[in-house]
């Protein structure tokens, strides 16, 4: 199971542990832990992406401890050799934790079958972005199951992607690219209310997400050079020049006219690309709109105006 | 758009110019600003008035040494190799290579004393910065933009040099910063410490390290010289060690400085750990500590109680926070923060000096566990013999203040001291209320005083 801002948590029991400064990913995803939400996990994984996440993984760690067991695992920022040689050996100690955790030593077999089964779902994800601009689903509907690659099996995500209904539909309105963690469903709706419609994404919970297969014999190998190879993304230490060209390249591909950040409060990886991908991206001919929200609140009706009059601009 | 167009301040020198503006003219002057510092020092009458004693007077060399640094920085580029490195950069190569350095965190801390900060901020938000970065990123990247700043001017970078130790924010500030100068960025890429290091970890800060050097030979033209890399490390250690005891002095009764004075004092061990100048400048600060042990004088009048301070400074409240807490006979005799640069000295082995490094880089208390912290100030508690703890919320700064809540917590219950949580940013005055900060302090003084 991911976690990315569970539906319906209050902030009040992560507030007991963090301050009003902590972005909310971290917030609820403890709120959610502390009201029994992973009772049934055995294990909680928190990978270190940000400060945010440091800080949630080091208090799970020493001072709640809850009865599952907290693994961490560090991913470099960069993606130079001595990262890839790093994450092996980071990967290798992840998985000599969950051995201990689950019981259970993975047989060579294993290993081939479970990376079959994470490639196949990775070409199923890489095909669903590839068709987007002819499948007939809605926004919502689309990322309702590209986020459904975070908390399915891959057997499962493969299954919903097969299930997608088979019709083609152009797409109406103007195209947007939108970039950031994750885009709750209600802003799907209300872009698709404006007239305009999600031609293409550089999530977090999305497109940054669509992997590479590898076909290393070294199961650590391999999982490194998935990660190692993922589309760029500014957490991993991504220049902003390379997210400039690939923003570019895929905006003019897609025919998304503009570029809306969505970014959820006090997430410094995000924040701090904002003005440079403008200023780059408004050089290149594409406008770009950045809005900050709250996890979980409606969208308040200041954004969804300055939302709605990006889209007029574009059109 | 070129560079020298988008930032038009940032100049060359040339070797006349510094030659005449920095070697001649700035450093005579500097010189006999120091006379002039020392002979007002010799005269000046205690302040009746006052609840602190008189300052040290190793201040006026400290004034002098960093002054000297920022003046040379000036006329640095074009002169010597620039490099801009995060605070706990693997620096040591880099001086053993010639390069003037330049810390960017130092230089907001600098806006921030001198209550210049915001305005400096303010020209980064106006470009597109969110008010929710870190607070000395904005400093840095509105005088990046504006070349508004009191330290006159900055040299241009001919590297980045980005050690994670500290906090994920450099890499994505130094990001930035590379956009803007358009030259290489050295990322040090330092796993977070939940618990103790692996092995796979010290190889990789090892490699990154060894990988660094490289560029910085190829940017300088000349190779690392073993020898003189040996001396710069020799030098840090002793700076490193110099430093710990001087704050450890702060164990006597009452305390000879306050840890207000170790954040400026700690000027020369963070922008010039490894050179011979912070040898001696803490040489003469440990001696003039000990001259005020010997005669029992006390950084403050009357120490009633002795304080922690975890975090950063509120670098823009350090002289009333100073003189407001002494006033109610509260003297801040430690930090957590300045321990940073003197705690790791033993690690460091100028005969084994990229082994050494390694393990080094990837201890600062900021790149360890939340729990590692609670221990560390419950050493100093215990150690300082301390009647509480002032847990500086940090909005700025979520490494090092993520976890307060739950170290707050145990710090009450486990050893019974008052522990407040005080709500501010390291640079920015618009994050702290002096009515709520005042009160919330008033009550900190009300406990230790009912538990008296």
């Amino acid at each position: 199971m991911e976690i990315w801002g569970p539906p319906s948590v209050a902030r009040h029991e992560g507030s007991r542990h963090f301050q009003a400064y902590t972005c909310d990913i971290v917030v609820k995803a403890m709120s959610f832990l502390r009201s029994g939400g992973l009772d049934e996990a055995k294990a909680i994984l928190v990978p270190h992406t940000c400060d945010a996440l440091q800080g949630m993984g080091s208090v799970l760690g020493d001072f709640l401890k809850p009865d599952q067991r907290v693994l961490t695992l560090y991913l470099p920022r960069a993606r130079r050799s001595s990262d890839h040689e790093f994450l092996r050996r980071e990967l290798g100690r992840l998985a000599t934790t969950l051995v201990e955790v689950s019981g259970h030593e993975p047989s060579a077999d294993d290993w081939a079958e479970a990376f079959e089964a994470e490639d196949a779902a990775d070409a199923a994800l890489a095909e669903l972005y590839q068709r987007r601009g002819r499948l007939a689903v809605s926004d919502r509907d689309f990322y309702t199951i590209v986020r459904s690659r975070e908390y399915l099996t891959a057997e499962q995500f493969c299954e919903q992607v097969a299930a997608l209904p088979k019709g083609e539909a152009a797409r109406r309105g103007v195209g947007l690219m939108i970039s950031g963690i994750v885009a709750e469903p209600e802003l799907f709706d209300q872009i698709e209310d404006m007239g305009a419609h999600v031609a293409g994404d550089d999530l977090a919970c999305g497109f940054r997400r669509v992997y590479s297969p590898s076909t290393q014999a070294d199961p650590l190998e391999r999982a490194a050079n998935r990660l190692m190879t993922s589309p760029a993304d500014p957490t991993c230490g991504t220049p902003i020049q390379v997210r400039v060209d690939t923003l570019q390249t895929r905006m003019r591909a897609l025919g998304a006219r503009g570029l809306l950040i969505y970014d959820p409060k006090f997430c410094e990886p995000e924040l701090f690309d904002v003005p440079l991908l403008r200023k780059h991206l408004n050089a290149l001919g594409f406008p770009v709109l950045h809005v900050e929200f709250e996890m979980g609140d409606s969208l308040p009706h200041q954004t969804l105006s300055r939302i709605e009059a990006f889209v007029e601009t574009l059109s | 758009m070129t560079m020298s167009e988008a930032l038009p301040h940032y100049v060359e020198s040339n070797r006349l110019e510094h030659f005449v503006n920095y070697e001649i003219l700035g450093k005579t002057a500097l010189r006999v600003q120091r006379w002039r510092d020392q002979w007002k020092f010799a005269r000046r009458r205690p302040r009746p008035d006052s609840p602190l004693n008189p300052p040290l007077r190793s201040v006026v060399h400290m004034k002098e040494i960093m002054s000297r640094h920022y003046l040379e920085g000036r006329y640095a580029a074009g002169v010597r190799k620039v490099a801009w490195v995060t605070s706990g950069a693997p620096t040591e190569p880099l001086q053993a290579l010639g390069y003037f350095l330049v810390y960017p965190e130092n230089h907001a801390a600098l806006c921030g004393v001198r209550r210049k900060a915001q305005s400096i901020a303010e020209e980064a938000e106006q470009a597109g910065w969110s008010r929710d970065i870190c607070s000395y990123a904005r400093t840095d990247i509105g005088a990046m933009i504006s070349g508004n700043t009191p330290a006159g001017r900055l040299p241009r970078p001919d590297m980045l040099v980005c050690c994670t130790n500290i906090c994920q924010t450099v890499l994505h500030w130094y990001r930035v910063l590379a956009d803007y100068f358009e030259c290489p960025l050295v990322l040090i890429d330092t796993p977070f410490l939940y618990q103790e290091a692996h092995e796979h970890e010290i190889a990789y800060v090892k490699r990154q390290i060894e990988d660094m050097i490289a560029v910085a030979e190829e940017i300088a033209g000349r190779s690392l010289d073993e020898k003189h890399f040996e001396d710069v490390m020799t030098n840090a250690r002793r700076g490193a060690e110099l430093w710990l005891e001087v704050l450890n002095r702060s164990q006597h009764h009452p305390a000879p400085m306050t840890a207000f004075d170790g954040f400026i004092h700690m000027g020369p061990i963070v922008d010039m750990r490894g050179e011979a100048v912070t040898v001696a400048y803490y040489e003469r600060l440990l001696a003039e500590l000990d001259e005020r042990i010997e005669r029992g004088i006390g950084a403050i009048k009357q120490e009633r109680y002795r304080v922690l301070w975890d975090n950063l400074p509120i670098w823009f409240k350090i002289g009333e926070f100073s003189n407001w807490l002494a006033e109610r006979g509260v003297n801040v005799v430690a930090s957590t923060y300045t321990f940073a640069w003197g705690e790791l000295a033993p690690m460091i082995d100028p005969t084994r000096p990229l082994d050494s490094m390694a393990r080094v880089y990837l201890h600062p208390i900021l790149n360890r566990s939340t729990g590692h912290k609670l221990d560390a100030m419950k050493r100093i508690v215990d150690e300082f013999e301390l009647d509480g703890v002032i847990l500086h919320s940090d909005r700025s700064c979520k490494p090092y203040s993520l976890g307060q809540i739950d170290q707050r917590d145990r710090l009450v219950k486990t050893l019974g001291v008052p522990a407040l949580l005080l709500e501010a940013d390291h640079n920015d005055p618009r994050d702290y209320s002096d009515e709520q900060g005042s009160n919330r302090l008033e009550a900190f003084v009300e406990m230790m005083e009912a538990r008296a």
